[in-house]
């Protein structure tokens, strides 16, 4: 492939500017520059998702979306985060793990709930499997309801997330 | 009916078995005796047959009965040896490697123990689970359960050690670095090539088979679905194919091309997340952002079609619950057709980089005698040298009426992985434009009242073959067994991964695409 025409050519972002979803992200990335001195770095952790809230939150990173442009960035060990994204309802099977991974972030620390299921257990009420939702195990700061929540969606609860800490400082 | 004439051949003569046809295409045998099972087993594995499934249920909630589904290539049906158990019954895995896990799943979820098993570890249950606790048991009201609150040493999961001079363990997970689903990794390394692997599953352990029972049939295609996010459409359509031949109906016409469609473009977003997941691991990130921007474009263009990107809540038993228009339809093919160009030369793209192809090249082998021990499926066995294929080896829905060839490539490796499946997002984007081109007009969902009665159904997932089997009683599910290829697949990593090196484990994975959902369940 031609770098140079890469470099001087027309961006390929440019083709699906989403003016509503920049918005949001911009006004995200005041909110973090605000809240949490310019960067939220955020693990991710699956407690028993059908898999498909991974795929859209791997999807913010994606050209259409890529949010490291607004201060968010996705870590690889709970020792850098400042948020826990959890997806899934908690498995029995996942209840060692995600306690670990919680107890190794450094405080102040922050949890979210992405997904139904995340956020309510959805439908494994019963399953003998299954604790519940992520609040059954962790304290959870702001659930993103949805089957699962697109990548819109998230930023915008992220956003909501960032605001209820700004005014919370306040108070 | 063929293969009727075969499996009477085989268990004729000397065999006593009692032989039935249900549902047109599942041939069950009896045998009479154990010692006629053992026969017919050593027969099955003597003429080729390989085992696709295993699993236990109770009829009317006694005893136990045990189902070996079995598939051989060239022929639609399936046979099934079915046969009755006490707490004790000879394990199979001797003979077909497959059962291995299976029977493990088995003595979890029923408590029977398989005599001679060369394994004999619990599978999803893990440690905390009670001792003497068998969910899948009938007695057992799905209900929280109490864990132990302690787990001793002996109780803990022994791994396979390895011995020797320079021999080191790396476990991995369950918590990965990445974006990505839970599971356990456990490496032993010389240097840096990986002399043996072995994989612990289930941390995603839900209770999907247990969820559904005593539910109305209908409630259960929103579970069909959460089995794998990224396979709602074929593991709904399994389900949904089931519960219509367990009820006799055939759906309109419209329905099963939508379904169709739905399915394909499953196939192609899933497949494109591959691809742009192996050249990101692989280091490239500019080549693997093409794929990314066509995955986007595609799970728009489903929600466009369904009103989900994941085409979640668009199937229902007797047809589709989702009309998209004429216009919407021939939108959606002429984005495709812009789609295919930009596609192929995105691919040529990364291919043209020598350095790219030096990582895939030659990296995780799967040889082909796996295919059949291990039953592996998919894109997987398809690179391998196999021509598995369920849309045509047992053509269910509109396949039987779409034209399209069978892909095979035989190097096993992640570039003939990465290759085929580049090739099947071409072939499903001339499916999905000659089923649009072809829409007939007419209902779209035939309501349908199921009677007590049992049918399996296979379906092609972007993965694989995935096997539902479904018993229904008293207008509720009695039993409901999945098994989706990611739970036979997952085995062939231990293999493609030996003498490979450790960084290129996740290149190795990616290619395989599993899914950790879908093997938990």
């Amino acid at each position: 492939m031609n770098v140079l025409s890469r470099i001087f050519g027309r961006k390929v972002t440019e083709n699906f500017r989403d003016i509503g979803f920049e918005e949001a992200g911009l006004a995200l990335k005041k909110e973090i520059d605000t809240a949490f001195g310019r960067s939220l770095a955020i693990r991710e952790l699956d407690s028993g998702s059908d898999n498909a809230a991974e795929i859209e939150l791997v999807n913010l990173n994606a050209p259409h979306y890529d949010v490291e442009r607004f201060g968010i960035s996705f870590v690889a060990s709970p020792r850098h985060a400042d948020a826990l994204i959890i997806t899934g309802a908690v498995t029995r099977n996942m209840k060692i793990a995600v306690e670990k991974t919680y107890e190794a972030m450094p405080s102040p620390k922050l949890v979210i709930a992405v997904g139904d299921d995340a956020c309510t257990g959805g439908i494994y009420g019963d399953s003998y499997a299954v604790l519940g939702g992520a609040d059954k195990v962790l304290p959870v700061d702001m659930k993103i309801p949805g089957n699962p929540p697109s990548p819109a969606e998230i930023l915008r609860g992220l956003l909501a997330l960032m605001k209820k800490i700004r005014e919370g400082s306040r108070a | 009916m063929e293969m009727l004439g075969k499996i009477e051949k085989i268990a004729g003569g000397k065999m006593h078995a009692k032989i039935s046809v249900n549902m047109g295409n599942e041939i069950h045998i009896i045998p009479q005796k154990a010692e006629d099972f053992n026969a017919l087993i050593g027969a099955f594995a003597r003429s080729g047959f390989g085992l696709v499934s295993l699993f236990c249920f109770q009829p009317h909630g006694k005893g136990f009965r045990l189902i070996y589904a079995f598939e051989k290539q060239g022929y639609p049906e399936i046979a099934v040896i079915q046969r009755d158990a006490g707490i004790s019954v000879p394990s199979v895995a001797g003979t077909f490697p497959s059962a291995c896990w299976y029977e493990r799943e088995i003595t979890d979820g029923f408590g029977i123990r398989f005599d001679a098993a060369f394994d004999r570890r619990r599978l999803f249950l893990h440690d905390a689970y009670p001792d003497d606790f068998h969910p899948l048991l009938k007695s057992f009201k799905n209900k929280g359960i109490t864990a132990k609150s302690e787990i001793s040493a002996e109780e803990e999961y022994a791994f396979k050690k390895v011995h020797g001079e320079g021999v080191y363990q790396v476990p991995v997970g369950p918590v990965h670095a990445g974006i990505i689903e839970p599971g356990h990794f456990r490496f032993s390394v010389i240097g840096e090539t990986i002399c043996n692997l072995e994989i612990r599953m289930f941390y995603k352990h839900r209770g999907i088979e247990k969820l559904a029972e005593d539910k109305a049939p209908e409630e259960c295609v929103r579970i069909a679905e959460s089995i794998s996010g990224d396979e709602t459409a074929a593991n709904a359509a399994a389900f949904c194919i089931a519960a219509e031949k367990i009820a006799g109906i055939k759906i309109h016409s419209r329905a099963a091309h939508l379904r169709t469609v739905m399915m394909e473009m499953e196939r192609i977003y899933s497949h494109l997340g591959d691809i742009a997941g192996m050249i990101i691991d692989v280091a490239y990130p500019a080549g693997a952002s093409p794929f990314f921007i066509f995955r986007e474009e595609m799970l728009r263009a489903n929600a466009e079609l369904t009103g989900s990107r994941f085409m979640k809540d668009a199937m229902c038993i007797g047809g589709v619950r989702k009309n998209p228009s004429n216009e919407a339809l021939s939108r959606l093919s002429s984005r495709l057709k812009d789609f295919s160009s930009g596609f192929s030369g995105a691919v040529k793209d990364v291919l043209s980089s020598p350095s790219v192809v030096d990582r895939l090249e030659t990296t995780g082998v799967i040889r082909k005698d796996l295919v059949a021990a291990l039953n592996l499926s998919g894109p997987i066995a398809r690179a391998s040298g196999s021509s598995r294929d369920t849309r045509i080896d047992h053509p269910y829905g509109i396949y039987s009426g779409t034209a399209f060839a069978k892909r095979v490539l035989h190097e096993g490796d992640v570039l003939a992985r990465f290759k085929l499946k580049a090739a099947e997002i071409e072939d499903s984007v001339g499916i999905i434009r000659e089923l649009i081109a072809g829409m007939p007009e007419g209902p779209i969902c035939e309501p349908a009242k199921i009677p007590d009665g049992s049918a399996f159904s296979l379906v092609e997932s972007a993965r694989g073959q995935s096997l539902h089997w479904l018993s229904i009683r008293n207008g509720v599910v009695e039993r409901y067994k999945v098994r989706t290829a990611s739970f036979c697949n997952w085995q062939a990593i231990e293999h493609a991964v030996i003498g490979n090196i450790v960084p290129d484990f996740p290149l190795i994975n990616k290619s395989l695409n599993l899914s950790y959902a879908g093997t938990d369940l």
